[in-house]
C-alpha cells in the first residue's frame, strides 16, 4: 500500500511543516533539481473536481440552478489552484527543455536559469495551495461555537488563571466585534472561577476560535507565595461548535431532530431536574431558583445552567450546551478512528483535548504555543486579547491545516 | 431560622460586602449570587431611567430590602411564568413555577391527534387570577394549529381590584402591544379580567351573584376551568410558609378568608374547592383544573370530586406532571391517578368531549 508514495508524502508533509518561514531556504539547498510533485492520488482527484466544475458551470450557463451554483462555488477554489499549478509546471517545464538543449544560446541560458529558480518556487507554492485547496471544509467552521473553562491543576492559581482566561477571550471578542453572552458563571469562594461557558454568538466563530481548545499552562509566582517561587497550574479549554436554536441565518441551521445529526439527541435519553430544594412549593414558598440540570443517561454527561431567572430560558441554554457537548464527543470519536489510522502510517500524534498547547511565562513575559511553536510578548496584551493573541492564533490555525492535510495525505493513501 | 455561619458570612463578604445580605434570605451562597447578579442588572436599568442615582446607592438600597425579605420578584418587578414575564407588585401573590407547570402540561394534553375535535369556539375560566398568569400563558401556549378552535376566550376573575388593575396591564404587554403570532389572522385569543367573588357562604356577598349572571350570559358553557385559589389554612400558614410569602405576599391570596364559625383548620383551607365543583356545574365544564397545598390536599380534593360522580376521571397532577417517571400512574384513592413527581400540585378532573380532546 505504501510503496513510493509514501517518500514522496513525507516530503509534501515536510515541506507544509516548514511553512512560509522556512521556504526559502529550503528551497536554495535544494536548489531546483528536485520538482515539488504533488501527492500523485492528490492531484488525480483535483482533476476529477476540475473536471467536474467545468461540466457544472457549463450547465449553468443553460440552466440556473441554486444548487448547481452552490456547487461551482465550492469546487472553484481547487479548480483555480490546480490551473495555476498547471501554469506553473508549465512554464517550469519549457524552461528545463531550453536549458537541456544544447543549442540554446549561453545568455538565454543564463536568464532560463534564474527564471527556473523562480518558477520553481511558484511551483512549489501552487502545490502547497492546491493541497491546501483539497482539504475538506470543516462544516461547523461556519457556526457560532461555546467556549468552556475550567481549572486544572494548581488549585487556587488555576481558578485565578480559569478567569484570566475568561478575561481574555471576553476581550478578543469584543474588539472583533464578536457577540458573546455568558451561559454560565460559577465563582470559587475564593477568588478566580471552577466554570464558564461563553458563548460566542457570531457566525464563523467556531473557525476562529477552534484553535484555542486544550490545556493552557500559567508560570506565575502566585500572590500568596512568600518565597516568591513560581508556580505552575494549568486551566482547561474547550471550544464547541454550536447552533442557537433559533438560528436566523438559513444556511447554518441545523436540524437537531435529524437522528443522523451528530446534534441530535433523544430526548427520552435525557433527565430534566429543576434544582428546587426539597420542602413545601406552591403558594408556600417564593423562591428565586430557576436552575436546571439536564442529565444526558447513557453518557453520564451533566448541564446545569443558572445565569437567566426564566427556567425557560436556562434549560434552552442546557440543551443547546449539551448538543454542542455531545456532537463533540461524536466527532473525536471519528477523528480518533482518523488518528489511529495516521499514527500507524506517519507515527505523528495529534494533540488532543488532553495535552498542553500553550504556556504563559508571567515572568518572562512570554507566551509559547506549543503546536505552531510560536512566541509572544507581553502577558497584558494578551490576556486583553490583542494583536499577539491573534498572531499566535493565526499561527496555530496555518498549523491546523497542515495536520488536516496530513490527514487528507493518509486518507487518500489508505483508500 | 438556624443562625447563618459566621464563616459563610465572611467568605460571602469577602466576595462582595453585598452578598452577606443576601444571605439572609437566599440561605446559601450560590443563589445569593445569582440574586446580586440579577439586582446588578436591574439597578443597572433603572439608573438609566431615573437619573441623579448612583448604581451604587440603588443597588445597595435593593439589598437591604431584599435583606429584610422583601421578595425578589417585587423588587425587580416581574417573574417568569414559563415562557412568558409576568409584571408582579406587592398585593398580588407572585405566579408559581408549578402552577406554569400545570398549565403547561394541560396545554400539552390538546397537542394530540384528537384534540383536532375541539370545539370552534372555545371558553376558558381563570379562577381567583391574581396576575393573570394563568389565563395569558393558556393564551400564549395554545396550539391553534393543532386544534380547529378559531376563537379562544379566557376570563380571569378575581377579588382583588389591585390584582385586576396588575392583570389588565400583565395583558396590555403580552397580548395588546404583541398582537398574538399565531399561524392565521383568523384564529384569535381574548384575554379579560373581571372582578368577581366566588364565595357564596355569606348572604351579604352580592358578588358571586352578579358572577354566576355574568357566566350564564356570556356562557352559558365554560369548557375549561382552570384554578390557583387560597388554599393554605391558617395554621400552615403560621407554620409552613417562608417569613417571606408570610410579611410580604397578600393574605387574602394565600388563606381563604371566610365567615363561617366552626370549620376545622382543614376544611377552612379546603374551603373553595366545593365552590369550584358547583361552579363546574352551573356553567357545564369539561374540564376542571384546581392546584392544592400538597398530596395530603390533593387526596381529600380528588376524593370529593369522584364522589360527584359527575366526572368520568379524577387525577392528582405533581410539581412536575410532564415526568415520565417509574412512579408514572400510580394509584392513590381508587381510581385516582398520580402523574408526574413531586409533591402532589393539583386536582384534574374531566368528563363529555374532553375524553376525545385529550385523547382518554
Ligand atoms: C393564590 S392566588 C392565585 C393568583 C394567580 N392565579 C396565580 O396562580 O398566581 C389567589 C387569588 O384569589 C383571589 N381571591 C381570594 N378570595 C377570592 C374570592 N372570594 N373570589 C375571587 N377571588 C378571590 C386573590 O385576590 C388572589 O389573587
Amino acid at each position: 500500500m505504501f510503496k513510493s508514495p509514501w517518500v514522496c508524502s513525507r516530503c509534501l508533509i515536510r515541506t507544509c511543516r516548514s511553512g512560509s518561514r522556512r521556504t526559502t531556504r529550503f528551497h536554495s539547498s535544494q536548489s531546483s533539481t528536485s520538482s515539488k510533485a504533488i501527492y500523485p492520488a492528490l492531484l488525480t482527484r483535483a482533476r476529477k473536481i476540475a473536471a467536474e466544475y467545468k461540466t457544472v458551470s457549463e450547465q449553468l450557463l443553460d440552466d440556473y440552478d441554486v444548487n448547481s451554483a452552490k456547487k461551482t462555488g465550492e469546487l472553484a477554489p481547487v479548480a483555480n489552484a490546480l490551473k495555476r499549478w498547471e501554469d506553473a509546471n508549465e512554464s517550469r517545464r519549457e524552461l528545463r527543455a531550453l536549458l537541456d538543449d544544447p543549442t540554446t544560446d549561453s545568455e538565454l541560458r543564463v536568464l532560463a536559469a534564474e527564471d527556473l529558480d523562480t518558477s520553481t518556487q511558484q511551483l512549489n507554492e501552487a502545490s502547497q495551495s492546491l493541497t491546501k485547496s483539497l482539504v475538506p471544509k470543516n462544516p461547523s467552521d461556519d457556526l457560532p461555537c461555546l467556549i468552556e473553562i475550567r481549572p486544572g491543576a494548581g488549585g487556587g492559581e488555576a481558578t485565578l488563571f480559569a478567569e484570566d482566561l475568561l478575561g481574555m477571550y471576553r476581550a478578543y471578542c469584543s474588539e472583533r466585534g464578536l457577540r458573546t453572552k455568558i451561559l454560565n458563571l460559577e465563582s470559587v469562594d475564593s477568588g478566580g472561577i471552577s466554570e464558564a461557558i461563553l458563548e460566542v454568538e457570531s457566525p464563523g466563530a467556531y473557525g476562529t476560535l477552534r484553535c484555542e481548545a486544550g490545556v493552557h499552562r500559567v508560570q506565575r509566582v502566585p500572590a500568596t507565595e512568600t518565597k516568591g517561587r513560581t508556580h505552575t497550574s494549568s486551566a482547561a479549554v474547550m471550544v464547541l461548535p454550536s447552533f442557537p436554536s433559533s438560528q436566523p441565518d438559513e444556511s447554518l441551521r441545523i436540524d437537531v431532530n435529524d437522528p443522523n445529526s451528530d446534534f441530535f439527541i433523544d430526548p427520552k435519553e435525557v433527565r430534566l431536574d429543576v434544582m428546587r430544594a426539597s420542602g413545601a412549593g406552591g403558594q408556600h414558598v417564593n423562591k428565586t431558583e430557576s436552575a436546571v440540570r439536564l442529565t444526558h443517561i447513557p453518557t453520564s454527561t451533566v448541564v446545569a445552567i443558572q445565569e437567566s431567572r426564566s427556567q425557560i430560558a436556562n434549560r434552552e441554554k442546557a440543551w443547546q450546551v449539551l448538543r454542542s457537548r455531545l456532537a463533540q464527543v461524536r466527532k473525536e470519536a471519528r477523528e480518533e478512528e482518523m488518528l489511529k489510522l495516521r499514527r500507524s502510517v506517519v507515527g505523528v500524534a495529534r494533540i488532543g483535548r488532553g495535552d498542553k498547547i500553550r504556556t504563559y511565562n508571567w515572568g518572562q513575559q512570554r507566551i509559547t504555543d506549543h503546536r505552531s511553536g510560536m512566541t509572544v510578548h507581553g502577558i497584558e496584551g494578551i490576556l486583553a486579547g490583542g494583536a499577539n493573541l491573534e498572531k499566535l492564533m493565526v499561527s496555530v490555525r496555518e498549523w491546523m491545516v497542515e495536520r488536516e492535510v496530513e490527514d487528507m495525505i493518509v486518507a487518500a493513501e489508505s483508500a | 431560622m438556624p443562625r447563618l455561619p459566621r464563616s459563610l458570612v465572611a467568605k460571602a463578604w469577602r466576595q462582595d460586602p453585598l452578598l452577606p445580605l443576601l444571605l439572609r434570605p437566599c440561605r446559601d451562597l450560590g443563589s445569593a449570587r445569582c440574586e446580586l447578579r440579577w439586582l446588578k442588572e436591574h439597578a443597572a436599568k433603572v439608573i438609566k431611567t431615573a437619573s441623579n442615582k448612583t448604581h451604587k446607592s440603588v443597588l445597595h438600597q435593593l439589598c437591604k430590602q431584599r435583606a429584610r425579605g422583601k421578595p425578589l420578584q417585587y423588587l425587580i418587578g416581574s417573574e417568569y411564568f414559563g415562557p412568558i414575564e409576568i409584571a408582579c407588585r406587592p398585593g398580588v401573590l407572585i405566579p408559581r413555577p408549578e402552577t406554569a407547570a400545570s398549565v403547561t402540561y394541560l396545554i400539552e394534553q390538546f397537542c394530540h391527534k384528537k384534540s383536532a375535535d375541539l370545539t370552534e369556539n372555545l371558553k376558558v375560566l381563570d379562577l381567583c387570577s391574581g396576575t393573570g398568569c394563568i389565563s395569558l400563558l393558556f393564551a400564549h401556549l395554545f396550539p391553534f394549529d393543532q386544534t380547529k378552535v378559531s376563537d379562544l376566550q379566557v376570563v380571569g376573575v378575581d377579588i382583588s381590584k389591585t390584582a385586576l388593575s396588575l392583570a389588565n396591564l400583565n395583558r396590555q404587554k403580552l397580548m395588546d402591544l404583541e398582537p398574538t403570532t399565531t399561524s392565521t389572522s383568523a384564529r384569535r385569543a381574548e384575554v379579560e379580567f373581571i372582578l368577581g367573588d366566588l364565595r357564596s357562604d355569606d348572604s351579604s356577598r352580592t358578588g358571586y351573584s352578579d358572577l354566576m349572571e355574568f357566566l350564564r350570559l356570556e356562557g352559558p358553557v365554560w369548557d375549561i376551568i382552570i384554578s390557583n385559589p387560597p388554599y393554605i389554612s391558617p395554621k400552615a400558614f403560621n407554620t409552613d410558609t417562608t417569613r417571606s410569602v408570610r410579611n410580604f405576599e397578600p393574605r387574602l391570596a394565600l388563606v381563604p378568608q371566610i365567615s363561617q364559625q366552626g370549620l376545622s383548620d382543614e376544611e377552612h383551607g379546603d374551603v373553595f374547592y366545593p365552590q369550584l365543583l358547583e361552579i363546574a356545574e352551573h356553567v357545564s365544564s369539561k374540564i376542571l383544573l384546581m392546584e392544592v397545598a400538597d398530596m395530603a390536599q390533593a387526596e381529600r380534593i380528588a376524593k370529593v370530586a369522584k364522589s360527584w360522580s359527575k366526572w368520568d376521571g379524577v387525577e392528582i397532577w405533581c410539581d412536575e406532571p410532564a415526568f415520565d417517571g417509574h412512579q408514572k400512574c400510580s394509584e392513590v384513592v381508587e381510581g385516582v391517578q398520580v402523574r408526574g413527581r413531586g409533591d402532589g400540585r393539583s386536582v384534574f378532573c374531566w368528563r363529555g368531549d374532553a375524553k376525545i380532546w385529550l385523547g382518554k
